[in-house]
Formats: C-alpha cells, structure tokens, sequence
C-alpha cells in the first residue's frame, strides 16, 4: 500500500483543532473533522501545492438503525503521489445541515446536490441548491435513501418545473433537446443557450434514467449483488462487476488467486476494447464520414462475438464472482483469441491510417470541444477524458488491481482537450490493451479460480475499491450490515464526474459540433443516473 | 483513395456473418402479426430507452453495422417519433421518464406498434418494485410484441423482426 503518512502529519499540523480522530480504513487513512473545519480543511487540501488534492467522491451513509447519525465522507486523491485521503465528519441526531465545500471546490457540486435529494441533508451555502435526482414533480420530503423510505414506496405525482438558467438579451435563443434523443441513446436533456451559431451556455439536465440502484443494492445479500452491478451501466458490465467484486472480497478478506486476477484483467482489457473501437467509429460517423464507421462497427461486432464465444455473453456477463471469476478460459482459447486479436490490431491499423489521412474529417476534430487542463482540474475530470486534456491519472497504474501490478500499462497522455485528443487517447488505449491481453496469455499463472473468504464482516464495516474502467475510475463504497447483507453500496461512475465538465467543453462551439462533443466524451447515462 | 478501395476489396462482405438467432422466446400473437401488416415491406422503428442499463441501445445499434444490416430487411430507424411506425421500447420506465414515453405514444402516427424490448421493458427485470419505477411498459401504453433476454442478441431481435412481418399467403398479395 502506498504510504501516505506525510500528507496526514502535514494536515494534521495545520489544523490541530480540527481533526478529532485520525486512523485508516483498508490501509487510507481517514481524518476525522470538526463540521465546521470541513471547508477550510477542504480547501487547504485542494490548494496545497505539496498536497494538490482532487475530490475524487463524496458520499453519505445514514447509520439508522445502529446509531442515530449521518456520515460524510470526502474522498481525495493527492495529485502529487496519487494517494488517498478520507475526511469524514458526523450528523448527530436531529442535525440536517452541513456547511458546503462547493464555493472552494467546483467538483463537490453535484455530489452535494445528490446527498440533499437522496438524504435529506442540506449543504448549507452551497450556490445551486435546485433539484438533480429528483425531479420537479416527486412530492417533497421523498429522500430515498435515508434507512425509514420503504425500496418499494410509490411516489405520487405533483406540480413543478425545473428552473433552468437563462440568458436574457436580443437574438439568445433556447433549445431544448431531449430526453429523447435522434439517434439510439440514453434519455437526457441538454438546454442550449445560443447567439447565432455559437452556444453560450449548456445546461445539462440529467437523472431521467434514475432507477433507484443504490436503495436496491440494500436489499441485497453481500455475495449475492454481482448481477445487479453488472447492469448499473451495461456497457461496463465487466468494469462494475470488479469493482463491486473488489470491495466485498475486501470486506471478506478474501485473497483472489493470481490466475483469476490475470483473467479479470483479459476481460476488463476485452471491454475496454470493443467499446473504444466502436467509440472511434461513432465520433467518425458525427463527421459524417460512414466508411470508418462501417469498419469499427464491424470490428466491434467481430470482438463481441468473440467476447460470446468465450463467455456466453456479448457483453461478458457472469464472469466477475465474489472472490474471483466464475469461468475459466482454455490455452486453446487464448491463443485463439490471441490470433485473432493480432489480425484486428492490423486490420484496425489500416482504418487509422484512412482516418487520418483525410483532412475534412481531421478538420473536424482540431480545436472542436476544448477541455482546458485547467477546467479539468477544477472539476477533477478523470479517464479518457482527463487523459486527454493532460490529467495523467490511471488506476490501473497509480493503484494497481487484478493483475496490473505485473502487467504495467501504458499512459496514453494528450494535453490539447479537443475531439481528436480524445480520439487519440483511445487509438493509443487500443493498442495497449491488445498488448496487455498478449501478456495475459503469455504469464497466466495456474491455480484456482474462486477463493473462500477467510471472514463474515462485522456490521458496519466498509470498504472503498477501484477500477479504471473504459470510460474511467469506478468506485464502489461497500458497507456490511446486519445478516450478510448490504447496508449501503455507494456506486460512481466516471461520468458523473464528466458530465458536468462536458458544459464547459461546448462553450463557444456551434451547435452542430455538440453531438460530435459528446461522442468524444462518451459518456453514460445510466451510471450517472443510477 | 487506393487505400481505401484496397481495404473494402480485402475485407469483403460481413453481412450476416453472425449466429443464427434462436426462436423468439415469447410467441407473436396472430393480433400482433395483423397489426404489422401494413409495415412488411418497409418498417421505421423509433427506439424509446426508459431507463435501460444501455445494453439494449447497443443491440439496437449493432443491428445497423454492416454485420446484421438491418436496413437489407426495410428497416429504417428514424429520429422522431413522428415519422414512426413501431416503437421500440427499452427500460423498466423510470418515475421520470414515465411522462416522457406517454408522450412519444401520442407523438407516434397511427397505424402503429409497440415492441418491449429486453427483460425490462417486459416485466422490469431486476428493477422491479423500486420506488423510481413504475414499468413495466404495458402499464402505459399497449404493447404488441415482446422480446425477452438482457439483453436479446441482435440474431433474435432480427428473428422477432422477420416473424413479426413474415407473408403467411407467401405467394399472393
């Protein structure tokens, strides 16, 4: 584990009133906060040039029935070194209010804002307190997850509207689009500020596809709520599953075997895979250039019916377990897949260079959509997208999981922020992981498949894991309650992180670029809404 | 452009390089297969996802690559519902998008059919019972063909497809 203790002690020497308790959590260690400090600490965190911290998740457990308190947890990943740090502080009682870090940090804006609807408690200061998981027309006093709200209460219906922001002026015009979209996409709803061409002003109005998945995963048994991660997001069936897998074998102490980590990398590779070809063939298909989106498609094609040949499903489902992975893959079929990968790589190399040598849609791409590293530090914008605008974060090297530790991937690293950054990152990512999958083949160790847990956890008890999915760092805070079962499952997905990033990369771009924008992010609907 | 015209001559025709999709698993009813009569030659479908995990909306798009090539079928996807004959819905209908898919039923010119597509549109899969939602489709708009699976492979939607608007009187009208 990496040592973060310097941090701690400098932390701790600049707020000695403060912090009231300090210990670790899984090996991170956990600051615990004065309610009031939180901003400041927060803020000397972020600021700190030794320190550099990101917010990387907020998120609240409400303790009922053991204990009559809520929880706030702050999750930071020191830039510097890439470690972690926790701040927590408590709700006692009848307390509903906490003081807001927002004005100090961009990214705990929506965080912030999920907490108020799905709890109940009210981030006192906090710049835009309107509704985001809970739309206009839920009855008030309806928070979810707070432990008393039935997982099957029928909400009832009432009167409301959504107070979008709005530009006044001669010539600024609003469009609305959505939540149904043109193409085959998820439901969201994108509001358009516009002068002419240019936008003004994006506001992104999301959490239509919210279907309550963290009330549910509390009505699940810990060994027993693989499935449901799989179809949080189900493009990333593989990247969930792990990371809910991750957490619970934490909880358990369960010590996978090598050879189920090797497996868990070659499918996580696979997913990666399949979906940044297909992502490579839609941003061209927004150029309206068919032909490479007609090879990608097919590629992609071709790898999801690899994907079925070796698990039985398209989208690798039921290979993630608690404790390992549930089937195992023949020397046959990984030097099948393995000759199989090798022609795609070349294949896949011949459609790239068609791409780019075709200036009208390489014109598209330049200066389209820009992400400022700036921006995107302020928002703590993290996977392809990061990469793109120059943030070099990367679990799978910075804390390495299932097999990363050995296999050591490369960082594909752009700084300019455009489509074609973005682009680019997953070119270089395509290759790396057809990489990464030959040495998977090459150093798969032998052994079992599925390993026991070693203990039952105490109710209470919690574990944070990661996974550096396709789209980026997915984190699951698993807590045990009573029986086996699941007390609370705090589950991000990258995108809840980007979306809101994505209203700033369509500043002053035209309209029409939008959908070319928001391929290049890529971003999903389902894991945001949850 | 030689590189181009060398790639396409290489790689081919992929269409229906697939498995064969398996039998429907829940029959078309005769109801179903008269109400599709007027769309057997040309059929535009709008896809609805009312909180779909996204799985669903991938084998809808996979139906467009060149491998499955749905449009060799007269199927067409449009943008609007408007311009609709079938709607296709994916999701167990979410509180917040209930609205949204009454709406697009209204939207959807007549004659029209409703297809549930994956174990959520049919009977909300493992969302069922949640407070925030309100599915399965069929307790808002009527629905006509069901296509169970989670999600059904892109062979067994093109299976549906091919049932749906198959010609029993092959050789007359």
């Amino acid at each position: 584990m990496i040592d973060a203790r310097p941090a701690v002690e400098q932390v701790q020497a600049a707020f000695t009133q403060a912090i009231t308790e300090v210990c670790a959590v899984h090996g991170v260690p956990m600051l615990r906060v004065k309610k009031q400090d939180l901003p400041t600490v927060a803020h000397f965190l972020h600021t700190n040039p030794g320190l550099r911290g990101s917010l990387s998740l907020l998120w609240a457990v409400d303790h009922r029935p053991r204990e009559a308190r809520y929880e706030l947890c702050y999750l930071f990943t020191l830039a510097e070194r890439k470690d972690w740090l926790l701040l927590a502080t408590d709700l006692h009682g009848d307390e509903r209010e906490f003081p807001s870090i927002t004005p100090h940090l961009h990214a705990a804006k929506w965080y912030e804002r999920e907490i108020r609807d799905l709890f109940g408690l009210v981030p006192i200061g906090h710049p835009d307190l309107r509704r985001l998981v809970r739309h206009e027309h839920w009855p008030k006093g309806s928070h979810p997850l707070k432990r008393d709200f039935p997982w099957d209460r029928v909400l009832g219906r009432v009167q409301g509207e959504y107070a979008f922001r709005k530009i006044h002026g001669e010539g600024v015009f609003e469009v609305p689009v959505g939540p149904i979209h043109a193409g085959i996409i998820e439901p969201g709803h994108f509001r358009f500020s516009v002068a002419g061409e240019p936008i003004m002003q994006l506001e992104v109005r999301h959490f239509w596809k919210h279907r309550g998945v963290e009330k549910l995963f509390e009505q699940q048994q810990l060994t027993e709520a693989v499935p449901l991660s799989e179809r949080v997001s189900g493009d990333t069936s593989v990247g969930h599953s792990l990371a809910y897998c991750q957490a619970v074998e934490m909880l358990q102490g369960v010590e996978v075997s090598p050879r189920a980590r090797y497996l868990r990398t070659l499918f996580l590779e696979l997913e990666r895979l399949h979906n940044h070809i297909g992502d490579v063939g839609a941003i061209c298909n927004d150029t309206a250039y068919a032909l490479a989106h007609a090879h990608c498609g097919r590629m992609k094609e071709q790898l999801m019916q690899l994907n079925d040949r070796l698990t039985g499903s398209r989208f690798l489902r039921g290979v993630n377990c608690v404790g390992g992975v549930a089937l195992d893959l023949s020397g046959l079929q990984l030097a099948q897949v393995e000759v199989e990968l090798n022609a795609l790589e070349q294949d896949f190399s011949d459609i790239e260079k068609i791409v780019f040598a075709n200036a009208s849609l390489t014109e598209r791409l330049e200066n389209t959509g820009i992400l400022t590293e700036g921006i995107a530090w302020d928002h703590a914008v993290i996977g392809v997208v990061g990469r793109a605008s120059g943030i070099d974060r990367d679990l799978r090297r910075d804390r390495p999981f299932a097999a990363y530790d050995v296999l050591q991937p490369r960082v594909a690293l752009y700084r300019y922020g455009d489509v074609r950054a973005r682009m680019r990152v997953r070119l270089d990512e395509i290759h790396e992981s057809i990489r990464l999958i030959r040495e998977v083949r090459r150093g798969l160790p032998l052994g079992r498949l599925v390993s026991r847990p070693m203990h039952q956890p105490q109710p209470g008890a919690w574990a944070l894991s990661a996974v550096e999915g396709w789209r980026g760092e997915i984190l699951y805070v698993v807590m045990a309650g009573d029986a086996g079962r699941i007390h609370r499952c705090k589950v991000r997905d990258p995108s809840f992180v980007n979306w809101p990033a994505i209203q700033w990369a369509a500043l002053g771009n035209i309209v029409p670029d939008f959908p070319l924008i928001n391929k290049s992010f890529n971003l999903s609907y389902a894991g945001n809404d949850l | 452009m030689f590189r181009i015209l060398k790639k396409s001559l290489q790689t081919g025709s992929v269409t229906g390089q697939h498995p064969v999709g398996a039998a429907p698993s829940e029959p078309i009813g005769p109801e179903a297969i008269e109400k599709a009569k007027p769309f057997r030659r040309s059929m535009t479908i709008r896809e609805v996802d009312t909180g779909s995990c996204n799985a669903c909306e991938m084998e809808m798009n996979a139906l467009a690559n060149p491998v499955y090539d749905v449009e060799r079928f007269g199927v067409h996807i449009a943008a609007s519902p408007r311009h609709a004959d079938a709607l296709v819905v994916t999701g167990p209908v979410t509180v917040n998008m209930e609205r949204a898919l009454k709406d697009v039923y209204k939207a959807t010119a007549d004659p029209k059919i409703v297809i549930a597509l994956g174990d959520c549109a049919v009977n909300c899969g493992m969302f069922k019972g949640s407070y925030a939602v309100t599915g399965p489709v069929d307790r808002h708009i009527p629905v006509d063909v069901r296509i169970s699976g989670c999600p059904p492979r892109p062979a067994e939607i093109l299976a549906v497809l091919a049932k749906l608007r198959q010609d029993e009187s092959a050789s007359g009208s």
